[in-house]
Parts: C-alpha cells; structure tokens; sequence
C-alpha cells in the first residue's frame, strides 16, 4: 500500500472548483453560414475570398484588437502550432484558399474562417466552465450578427454545411483526463454510456482522432431541438459526473490496485528519463502517465499544469519553436527525448509501500 | 422530352449513332436505345467476322446487360436530376461529400434530408437563438399579417396604428443597418 503519511489525492482548494486535474479544458463552438453564398467545400476561390473579406471586416469592426489572418500567410510550423493549441483544425488547413483565422488578444476565444462553415466560433475555458466558454462564444456572435446576414430559417435554425450541425450549430466539449477508469478498465463501460447517452466521445484532436493518452473529448451529438443553454448545461452535467467518476476510480486504484498503478507511473518515467528517441504518441502516452502521477501528487517536483504544458511543448510545432529550427520527422523524435529528459531531472515517485 | 426515334415514349438516355453524315447524339427511350445497340453490334459483327476475335455476347444476355445497366442509369438520372436553383449541387454530389452546397440546398433536398435530419437529431424543428435580423423580419411579418387582418374586417383605427409600427420598425432598421451586411 502506498504510505498514509503521503498525501495522495490533492484536496479540492488545491486542485480548484472545477477539477482542473480531470477536465483539462473546454470549449465551445458555434457553426454560421453567410446568407446566399455557398458553403466552403463547394465555393469557388472568388466565393470563399468574398466571404473572407466580409467575415474579417465584421470581426475587426466587432473586436479591433483582434487578429485576423489568412492561413496561407503563416508558415508550416506555425500552422501546427495553432492547430496543437487546438485554436485551428486540420480541415482549416486542408483547404487553406480564403481559410483565416482570428485571435483574441487573450485567447478565450477564436474564429475560424472558410473551415467547413464560413464561421467557427470559438469560446474556450479552462477546467470545466462551460457556461463560462458558451458566454465568450454567444457573445461573439452577437456582436457579429450585427454586422452579417446569417444563414438562418424558422425550421432547422442556422443553416450548416453539414446536417449534423443544423439548428444551434453548437458543440459544447469538454476535454478530460480518464486515465484512472482507463487503468481500472472501466473506461469501455464509461464511453458507452456516454455514447447512450448521445454525447460524442472522441480522440485529443476531435472528430476522427485516436484517443491517444487517454485525453477524450466529449461533447453533445444533438444540434437541433434543444436551445444552447440546455445543451451546455446537459453536457457540463454529464462531464461533471464523469469526473466524479473518474476521481472515484483515481481512489480505487490506490486501494484496489496500488501496484498496477505504481508500476505504471515508474515505467513511464523511466522511458521519459532514458529514451534516445520518441515519437509524439509515444510521448503523449508516458506523460498522460505522469500527469496522472503529479494529478494524485504521487510525483515530486511536477504540477499538472506542468505536464500540460510539456503535452504542448514536446509536440510537433511547439518543438520546432522551442528550438528555433525546422526538423525532420527523425530528428523531432530525437530532440523531442532531450527536451523530456532535461525536463524530468530530478522527478521521481514518491515512497511507497508498493 | 420525347424520344427521337420513335417520338412516342419519354427520352431517357443519349446515344450515338453513325450515318454517313456522321457521329449524331439522340436522346432515347430504353427501348430504342436497345435496338440501336444490337442494330450496332449487328453491323460490327457483319463487318468483322474474324474467328481470332472474342465473340459478342448472345443478344438476349446483350438485352439483360442493357437492362441492367439502364436501371442503374436511370436511379442515377432520377437521383441527380434535381440540383439546386442557387448553386447547382445535386443530390448525388451531396451524398458523395456529405456537405451540401448552399443555404438553398435544405429547400431543394428538403425531401431527402427530413428523415437524414431526424435520424440525427431526432427532431425537425429548432429551439432556441433567433438572430436579431430574423427577429425583426418575424416581427414584421406578424404586423403585416395583422395589418390586412385589420384592413380585411374594416378596423381602420388598428390599422393605422399598426401602419405607425411598421414605419417605426423600418426607421430602427435603417438605424441598425450600417455594417457589413455579407
């Protein structure tokens, strides 16, 4: 057993209101279309252009300090910065003529221009606020409805390229840490009934991403029917249970399987301490470990905020940043084990029993 | 259209047919389409009949593979027969990208996409914001309608009154409008 005098689960004032530990952050996200153009996917360059000019023009005249940009004018690294930063997607940049971007100064928030709809709004908070993130989107919109003629009907309210988006064109999602229900092997049993319950769960980097490091997003299926307050409520409910869940399986593995989970955190620090070479998913994997680790202060020296940043930093775009050099696929591995390595000198378990 | 060979039954498909004027594209019913072709392959088979070359499929499989394949034609033409008035998107092109062309498109496919919506989302009306834009032309729309209520039963006082608020309304509008309408 792990020792008594080790305190094990952070109390409440520690780890804040909202349980930072598990919901890492949220979002949500508002689909709108231009009146009378056509939808992205089949618009011609002029289209997609117009509505280019005519969204940044109705953002600057909304949020002056805001930044807008088209993303054919950031370079390769910092596309992928962006797009691990979860601001962007990859169907932005997939189809990068009159695809933009805009900023908030303080980025709570971000719009996406031309994705599959002409505008993607974004409001995000950190832990589980997603009042708070719903608030941020809703009053963008509001500001920009002034300025734009959305693609709106009685019916089926706001007009989507895609039918799964109709109605509110809202996705409110959480993003959560589920690796103690992964470890318990409950997480199966928790996906279904999420999935019963018509929320989607997908992967870190949203629809049709892997679910790597156990870090899930979860968000509402149902777009039409139900107004925006009942669905960000109904989501924030439900994720709210979840991390309960999964604080409740957090406690029971300590009791239940102390070992499994020890022997976890110790080989995943060991390859973070020892690896020549790691790829991003592989990373990903070991620090979603060790996350857990400094989330159940099983670790010295590392906060969960620590791990979070270094679950940015170690991917792809941020690397390249951080070193100031463009790499090859090779050598990120490469300098992606150096950068671990420094950055886990003189982290270790704490003593248990085990 | 009628069929340009017979001009008796609904055109179709399109063929070519070689005369001496040369090639020449017709729209056709399914059957003459078939007599064309076996007229077609008859003059091949005539032309030549060397023993080395595969032989042509007996005429009536030649009639169950035109069969067949009119039948996928002809789904095909009747599925993407309607596009859209705005920007020309048709049903098959839709279903190949799952995206659909334009706010148009729920109108023209409204047929197809009622039941693909309510399998989604289980319902087919909208709850909950209303951009203001559509506020306002919903409470215009509601004066007008009481305006010609009012006019109808002769209830001129109201009407006048009502009058008042729609021109109140448009001043409120002309107010607002002084962005950058899309």
């Amino acid at each position: 057993m792990i020792s008594d005098a080790e305190p094990v689960v952070s109390d409440q004032s520690e780890r804040g209101e909202s349980g930072d530990d598990i919901a890492i952050s949220c979002r949500v996200r508002l689909a709108r279309n231009l009146a009378g153009e056509m939808f992205p996917d089949w618009a011609a360059e002029t289209d997609r252009a117009r509505v280019y000019n005519a969204v940044s023009k109705a953002l600057k005249a909304v949020r002056p300090d805001m930044h807008v940009a088209l993303v054919d004018g950031f370079n390769e690294q910092e596309r992928d910065v962006l797009c691990e930063s979860r601001l962007i997607s990859k169907d932005l940049l997939g189809n990068p003529v009159g695809g933009g971007v805009a900023l908030g100064a303080e980025k709570s928030y971000c719009v996406m221009i031309n994705e599959e709809d002409h505008l993607r709004i974004q409001g995000f908070a950190s832990g589980l606020d997603m009042h708070k993130a719903w608030c941020v989107a809703d009053e963008m919109d509001t500001a920009l409805e002034r300025h734009l003629k959305y693609a709106w009907s009685p019916r089926l309210g706001y007009l989507t390229a895609c039918p799964s988006n109709v109605g509110t064109g809202l996705r409110a999602g959480a993003m959560l840490h589920l690796m103690g229900l992964q470890l318990l092997g409950e997480l199966d049993r928790v996906i279904n009934a999420l999935e019963r319950l018509r929320l989607l769960v997908r992967g870190i980097c949203g629809e049709g991403s892997e679910a790597a490091g156990q870090i899930f997003q979860i968000s509402n299926m149902d777009t039409l029917g139900v107004d925006e307050a009942l669905i960000v409520d109904r989501v924030q409910r439900i994720c709210t249970e979840v991390v309960r869940q999964e604080r409740n399986a957090r406690a029971r593995l300590l009791c239940e399987l102390p070992l499994v989970l020890v022997d976890c955190l110790a080989r995943s620090l060991s390859v973070l301490k020892n690896a020549r070479l790691l790829s991003t998913a592989e990373a990903l994997e070991f620090l979603s470990a060790i996350r857990l680790g400094a989330a159940m202060k099983l670790c010295t020296r590392l906060q969960v905020s620590d791990v979070d940043d270094l679950i940015l930093a170690m991917q792809p775009g941020h690397l390249q940043k951080i070193r100031g050099v463009v790499m090859t696929s090779d050598e990120r591995d490469e300098q992606r084990a150096v950068f671990l390595r420094r950055q886990m000198t003189g982290v270790r378990l704490k003593s248990t029993k085990v | 259209m009628k069929c340009e060979i017979c001009h008796k039954a609904d055109a179709e498909t399109a063929i070519h047919k070689e005369d001496e004027s040369g090639t020449q594209e017709l729209y056709v019913c399914r059957k003459c389409a078939a007599a064309a072709t076996v007229e077609a392959t008859e003059k091949v088979a005539a032309k030549s009949p060397r023993d080395n070359e595969p032989s042509m499929p007996p005429l009536p499989l030649m009639g169950m593979i035109l069969d067949a394949a009119f039948e996928i034609v002809g789904r095909a033409l009747s599925m993407s027969d309607q596009s859209c008035p705005t920007c020309g998107i048709t049903h098959n092109e839709y279903r190949k990208r799952s995206r659909l062309g334009c706010p148009t498109c729920y109108e023209t496919f409204a047929k197809e996409l009622d039941s693909a919506i309510f399998d989604l989302h289980r319902t087919r009306q909208h709850v909950g914001k209303v951009p203001l834009r559509a506020q306002a032309e919903l409470r215009r729309k509601n004066i007008e309608d009481a305006l010609s209520e009012a006019i109808k039963g002769q209830h001129y006082e109201e009407a006048v009154t009502l009058r008042d608020r729609l021109r109140q309304l448009d001043a409120e509008n002309d107010r607002e409008e002084g962005g950058v309408s899309a």
